[in-house]
């Protein structure tokens, strides 16, 4: 009795206790109950005090479920591997892709493994079916052979077969309820009547069923009659239809209403202006960006424009992020036309963009405009070719894409293209021999569309190797330029030039193609050729130099500051043009053609190399007369005095010049050794035009009087009387642009005004000291360490126990092992006894009985 | 005795035929008790006669073994008629490495100090010790070239001369050595012995480092204070012969006055006149050597010369960047506008020609040049205002006032005006030179820039770095050229009728 009384009292303080510590409008408590857990599996942790703020895990636990739970992960684990210890025969998936699932198992896996399997049947039994003409092979679904599944289709539908083998109601609910009780029957003839019942039910069923199969069958050959009718009827219905009334109209126009926004829709000529002339202006906007150098923007911009400052921008140095990429509003841009103009608008959204295209690399993003484009004209052909996914379709955009890139040339040139003479589709020449003998054999036009076929056979979207093989193009095309220009003559000049000229397109081309590899040959190149020229820089190098640097200002934005192939050049030039002796006609033009070469790269950019200016300062010096002693003073490479400082001086007072037509350069010039008058002229009125352009060029520079000023010196001493009209009218529009700028007056250079900056505001620091712990202040890393160290320790000791777990579960298990096995021995133990005893007795029987029949 | 014997095939396996014969012989002749005379004669006459199938170098070689070899056995001593024989064909052999002394000249001087050293320490009957008088032939032999200086054998005998031993007595000799005859009667003779002159080192690496040809005579004792005094000796007479010199012998005094025997003058002042005429008279490289050697009188003896800065202001004009001397140039000019002390129009010309300069000149140059400017304007407070003038004159625009033309530097004007050449160098197309000149944007650096390592760059060495420049982004052009012109700003065509 007092034991159940000291029971009952502790279920009550225990009761007590959990109302206490559970909130009875605590939702978890309902969520548990709810979620049917046993309140007795539930451990409450006790709490002494209760700590604000303190997210505690451990207030209640469920000691059964979590250790059921181990238990389960480690018999679904390490029992596993315990089962299976000390066998050898596992199952291996060996199959073609067996890692994959789902979705990654596409057409092509599963082909390959089919593959793989009857490659491995035919190297089994290839000894048996090497006579074997009937194809044994059966194709399998799911373990079944296709035949076997067809055959066991049935072609009726069973919806009829669902009919109950069970009593119905009424039977059920009168035998098993006793039913009204009026009809008072014995249970033996009820039952009769059940099964006389069941059989007529029975029968009538297969009956009806064989009625409707020979109808369907009746139906089916019918159907197999009416099928030509019925195609005609539908036709003639659809005609016949009557007109769609209002609401018919409406309940379509309600169907086909696009329900979305297409995301690639067509693009009408007008978007695709409009994107060109977008992708236009963001190269432009890139180029700018690279042509400055790295500070100067940000010290223009801060001179110029104030940055945007916020009302509540306190001036203390920090930074208002977004605006540092506003650019200046007069960038210049392209309009639509592609034509250079000023002042466009929205520009900002490119120039966020161009934040996030600066890793990404120009050349990706060419390549990704490029495919852009051919989204489009893909879609205008059939905006369902998205749909298919076939391999033919790549193809088909590697095609799109060179008769976009090549357009232009086509529609200029339709008789070269056309020509017939030359194979459409020509391989990549094995060797340099190879494709100067291709070349050799046909006229210059021609040569132009053999490299364009080569380059379209052998386009790197086609196949990998094409990779290769373009850039071997490049460097024999590379190479013919240098063989064709290194011993020019000067017959066959200008066709050399008329070939680089057709060649130009196509360069540019490959080079777009592999830029990296591309430019990384070209320079090799360069490289070589300043190694030969830095062995003699008194002498020019050849003529093959000069063309690859017109090439470097064709294919690459040689405004930039900084250039990985511009920049050499430049130094190459300036090395050139400094140093170089000029004797000869030949050495002439080719300094004034660097000097136009040299222009031509800074056209955009407007920065100046010296030796230009030098140069043409020189080529002045040779045309004037020096009679007096008086020097003029001139810089090296040109002399002072001496034959060579008078070299396309005019005899005094000639008339044979006087009617000379205006002409250019000619390319002659540049393989010509001996001075013409007529020779001298043209390199008068060329050098006076190239100072012109010069300082146009620079005219904008602060200092360009500098430049301008030596250039009056000379300009003034040129007799003028035995030129050419046109001669003096350049000279005069020379000598005015020069005075102009020379007279260009100069703010003095002066910091630009900064605002003296406020003093920082400091935010107050607080130190945050409010736990009374007592160990030692730690610096950041040793707490960190500490911290770690901490968790090392923790985890160490969870590992432990988990350890020392698994080895009381593989004990558990091989103790159950073991009393399982002596079990079973115990009882064949048992069994042999029982056995033996039998027998023993059914000996003893018969020895007793033989005693018994002795007796 | 067999040691060098057994050594040489072994190193030389694939050589020739002719040469592993001759080396065969050599041994043989070598390891036979008695020498053959006869064979030796043989040996120095391959040398006389030069047949075509043996290299003159291989037989030097040869006879160079054969000799020391016999000099160790002291098989030349002795009044016999065999070693008289023997001492008749080594001074043969002497003679023909002498004629071999020019055209074949490292080999024909390493066997000659290797005979050299060998006779050293073994030393032939009447004479004892060192023998000098084998160098006193050699010196004659290179000065007595007729056409043309022997390039190839000085600096091959220059390496010896950093021995002290020999360096001691090739001064000993020049003293009597010095040409007869007036400089200008015989010009490449003169050369010559300044060529010689140059390659006497007295500098403290090669005294410091103290190698000696011969180690084991003890004529270690070499006697600086001595040495000093010859050349002092040598460069009287040399003072003696040269008047009315032509142009390149003059450049070359003052080369090896510069380099050798300034600093080892006692009475430097006595050249003051020498260098006043050469800097007055000439312009280009003389002057500038004359002034540094100015510059280390006024550095040393204190004389004072009035208007060198005029002088080197003088010296900065366009074609110098094509003189051979030019870094000395910008080295000097650095020493000289050192001092902070110098009045501040001065300088300022200087920056301003500099400046002004930079815009014709080659880039490293120009490089040069940005820093030099920058650094002036450093040493040189006042002078920032050529960068950061006040606002006030910062607002009228004016044209420079800086007279270019003007020989007197404090007369130019250059402080009233500004420099613009820097903004303009900005826009320069090589992006060194641009960054370079950028200076001025920014607060001034705070270290002066070091000049030395700038001093020796070349054009090619830009050309190096920037294909060195880790940014290998290649920029195209993103207009597709349709021939050889460009879609815009077409230049070349323009003017060019090539198509």
């Amino acid at each position: 009795m007092g034991a159940k009384n000291k029971k009952a009292s502790a279920d009550a303080v225990y009761a007590k206790k959990t109302v206490k510590s559970a909130n009875p409008f605590d939702n978890t408590a309902a969520q548990s109950s709810k979620r049917g857990q046993n309140p007795f599996d539930v451990h409450v942790n006790k709490e002494k005090f209760k700590i604000l703020g303190r997210i505690c895990k451990h207030d209640r636990g469920m000691p059964g479920v979590s250790r059921a739970k181990a238990l389960q992960k480690r018999a679904q684990t390490l029992g596993q591997q315990f089962a299976v210890k000390n066998k050898t025969n596992r199952f291996k998936d060996n199959r073609i892709g067996k890692h994959l699932s789902g979705d990654q198992l596409t057409e092509s896996v599963m082909n390959a493994r089919y593959l793989a399997e009857k490659m491995s049947q035919v190297r089994q039994s290839q000894k048996a079916e090497t006579f074997n003409l009937n194809d044994d092979e059966l194709l399998t679904h799911r373990g079944q052979t296709l035949e076997e599944i067809e055959q066991y289709r049935d072609e009726r539908s069973d919806d009829e077969e669902l009919d109950d083998e069970g009593l119905d109601a009424d039977f059920t609910s009168a035998a098993h309820f006793g039913g009204d009780g009026d009809t008072v029957q014995d249970r033996q003839t009820a039952i009769e009547e059940m099964i006389a019942e069941q059989k007529r039910r029975k029968n009538e069923i297969v009956k009806e069923k064989d009625e409707v199969y020979e109808l369907t069958e009746k139906l089916d050959a019918n159907y197999k009659l009416l099928l030509p009718l019925v195609a005609k009827a539908t036709k003639d219905e659809q005609d016949a239809k009557p007109p769609p009334d209002a609401y018919d109209r409406l309940l379509k126009e309600m169907i086909f209403e696009p329900r979305g926004s297409v995301t690639d829709k067509l693009i009408n000529p007008d978007e695709l202006a409009k994107q060109e002339a977008a992708r236009l202006e963001k190269l432009e906007a890139e180029r700018l960006r690279r042509m400055r150098a790295d500070g100067e923007e940000e010290e223009e911009a801060s001179i110029n424009q104030p940055k945007h400052r916020s009302a509540d921008d306190l001036d203390d140095g920090y930074g208002y992020l977004a605006g540092g990429d506003d650019e200046g509003d007069d960038t210049l841009a392209y309009d639509l036309d592609g034509n250079l103009g000023t002042h466009l608008n929205g520009k900002k959204n490119i120039a966020a963009e161009q934040e996030n295209d600066e890793e990404n690399g120009e050349e990706e993003s060419d390549g990704e405009e490029e495919e852009d484009s051919d989204d489009g004209s893909d879609s205008d052909v059939d905006n369902l070719s998205d749909l298919k996914e076939s391999d033919s379709e790549s193809e088909a955009e590697v095609e799109s894409t060179l008769q976009s890139s090549k357009k232009k040339p086509q529609r200029e040139k339709p008789s070269v293209s056309m020509d017939t003479s030359i194979p459409f589709t020509i391989k990549m020449p094995k060797t340099y021999e190879d494709f100067t003998a291709l070349l050799s054999k046909h006229a210059v036009p021609q040569q132009a569309t053999i490299v364009e076929r080569i380059i379209k056979c052998n386009h790197p979207k086609l196949e990998g190797v094409n990779r290769e093989n373009v850039v071997k193009l490049y460097s024999f095309l590379l190479q013919y330029l240098k063989d064709l220009f290194e011993d020019a003559s000067d017959q066959d000049i200008r066709g050399h030039f008329q070939l680089l000229s057709q060649l130009m397109p196509h360069l540019y081309d490959l080079t777009q193609l592999n830029p990296e590899r591309m430019s990384n040959t070209l320079l090799e190149v360069i490289k070589e050729k300043y190694g030969e020229f830095r062995k003699n820089h008194k002498t020019y190098p050849s003529l093959d130099t000069l063309v690859y640097f017109k090439l470097v200002a064709n294919l690459y934005s040689t405004s930039d500051f900084r250039h990985p192939v511009v920049t050499p050049c430049f130094i190459f030039m300036q090395h050139i043009l400094s140093r170089a002796r000029v004797r000869t006609r030949q050495e002439i033009s080719m300094g004034l053609f660097l000097v136009s070469v040299v222009l031509e790269f800074v056209s955009q950019s407007k920065r100046l190399l010296p030796a230009v200016f030098n140069f043409l300062q020189g080529i002045l010096h040779m045309s004037i007369p020096k009679r007096d002693v008086q020097q003029l003073e001139i810089t090296a490479p040109f002399e002072r005095d001496g034959p060579l400082s008078k070299l396309l001086t005019l005899p005094a007072n000639s008339k044979e010049c006087k009617d000379l037509e205006s002409q250019p350069l000619q390319s002659v010039d540049l393989v010509t050794q001996t001075i013409t008058p007529d020779f001298k002229v043209r390199a008068l009125d060329a050098t006076l035009l190239l100072i012109k352009e010069a300082l146009q060029l620079v005219e904008e520079h602060v200092g360009a009087c500098y430049l301008a000023k030596p250039f009056l010196r000379l300009l003034v001493r040129l007799p003028l009387d035995s030129y050419p009209e046109h001669v003096q009218l350049h000279h005069k529009e020379a000598t005015q642009l020069a005075e102009k700028l020379a007279k260009q007056k100069m703010k003095r250079l002066a910091p630009a005004e900064r605002k003296p900056k406020a003093l920082r505001l400091l935010e107050p620091r607080f130190e945050a000291v409010y736990d009374d712990k007592r160990r030692p202040k730690m610096s950041k890393a040793k707490e960190e360490r500490a911290k770690l160290l901490h968790k090392i320790k923790r985890e160490k000791k969870g590992a432990i126990r988990e350890i020392r777990r698994d080895t009381a579960f593989v004990q558990e298990l091989k103790l159950k092992q073991t009393l399982q096995s002596d079990k079973e021995r115990h009882e064949k133990v048992k069994r042999i006894y029982q056995e033996a005893s039998v027998q023993q007795g059914e000996l003893n029987e018969l020895a007793r009985s033989k005693k018994k029949k002795k007796f | 005795m067999k040691r060098p014997a057994a050594r040489k095939p072994e190193d030389h396996e694939e050589e020739p035929l002719a040469k592993k014969q001759l080396q065969t012989k050599a041994n043989s002749l070598l390891n036979a008790k008695d020498v053959d005379t006869k064979a030796l004669k043989t040996f120095v006459h391959l040398l006389k006669d030069r047949p075509d199938h043996v290299q003159p170098a291989d037989v030097m070689n040869v006879l160079e073994v054969i000799f020391k070899n016999l000099l160790k056995r002291r098989a030349l001593d002795g009044s016999e008629g065999k070693s008289l024989k023997i001492r008749e064909f080594y001074e043969e052999t002497w003679l023909l490495l002498r004629e071999n002394l020019l055209t074949e000249s490292t080999v024909a001087l390493k066997v000659c100090f290797q005979l050299i050293r060998a006779e050293a320490k073994h030393s032939l009957a009447p004479r004892k010790g060192w023998p000098a008088y084998r160098i006193r032939e050699i010196l004659e032999t290179l000065l007595g070239d007729k056409e043309e200086t022997p390039a190839n054998a000085l600096t091959n005998y220059g390496k010896y001369c950093k021995n002290l031993d020999v360096l001691d007595i090739t001064i000993k000799h020049l003293v009597d050595l010095v040409p007869a005859k007036d400089f200008k009667d015989a010009p490449i003779q003169a050369m010559n012995f300044l060529h010689l002159l140059n390659l006497v080192d007295l500098g403290k690496s090669v005294l410091n480092a103290a190698e000696y040809h011969v180690e084991t005579i003890k004529l270690k004792t070499f006697n600086l204070e001595q040495c000093s005094k010859r050349l002092n000796d040598i460069w009287a007479a040399v003072m003696l012969k040269s008047s009315g010199v032509e142009e390149r012998l003059h450049r070359q005094m003052l080369v090896v006055l510069l380099e050798r025997i300034i600093n080892h003058l006692e009475d430097p002042i006595q050249l003051t006149d020498f260098l006043m005429d050469s800097l007055h008279q000439f312009d280009g490289p003389i002057a500038l050597l004359a002034l540094q050697g100015l510059f280390t009188l006024m550095q040393k003896q204190n004389i004072t010369y009035p208007d060198v800065y005029e002088k080197l202001y003088n010296m900065f004009y366009p074609r110098m960047f094509y003189n051979k001397y030019k870094a000395r140039l910008f080295y000097l000019a650095d020493i000289f506008l050192t001092s902070t002390h110098l009045p501040e129009n001065l300088v300022a010309a200087f920056v301003k020609r500099l400046a002004r300069l930079a815009l014709q000149s080659p880039t490293e140059d120009a490089v040069i040049m940005i820093r030099f400017v920058c650094n002036l304007l450093l040493r040189h407070t006042g002078l920032q205002k050529l960068i950061r003038s006040s606002q006030t004159a910062a607002a009228d625009e004016i044209s420079d006032p800086y007279d270019e033309q003007e020989s007197n530097p404090v007369k130019s004007q250059a402080i009233n005006s500004s420099l613009w050449e820097i903004t303009l160098l900005q826009k320069h197309a090589v992006p060194e030179v641009a960054n370079a000149a950028r200076f001025i944007n920014a607060s001034l650096p705070v270290m002066e820039h070091e000049l030395g390592a700038l001093l020796d760059r070349k054009e090619c060495n830009i050309f190096d770095d920037e294909l060195q420049s880790k940014a290998k982004q290649f920029a195209l052009n993103y207009e597709r050229p349709k021939s050889l012109a460009l879609p815009k700003n077409e230049v070349v065509t323009k003017y060019w009728d090539l198509i």
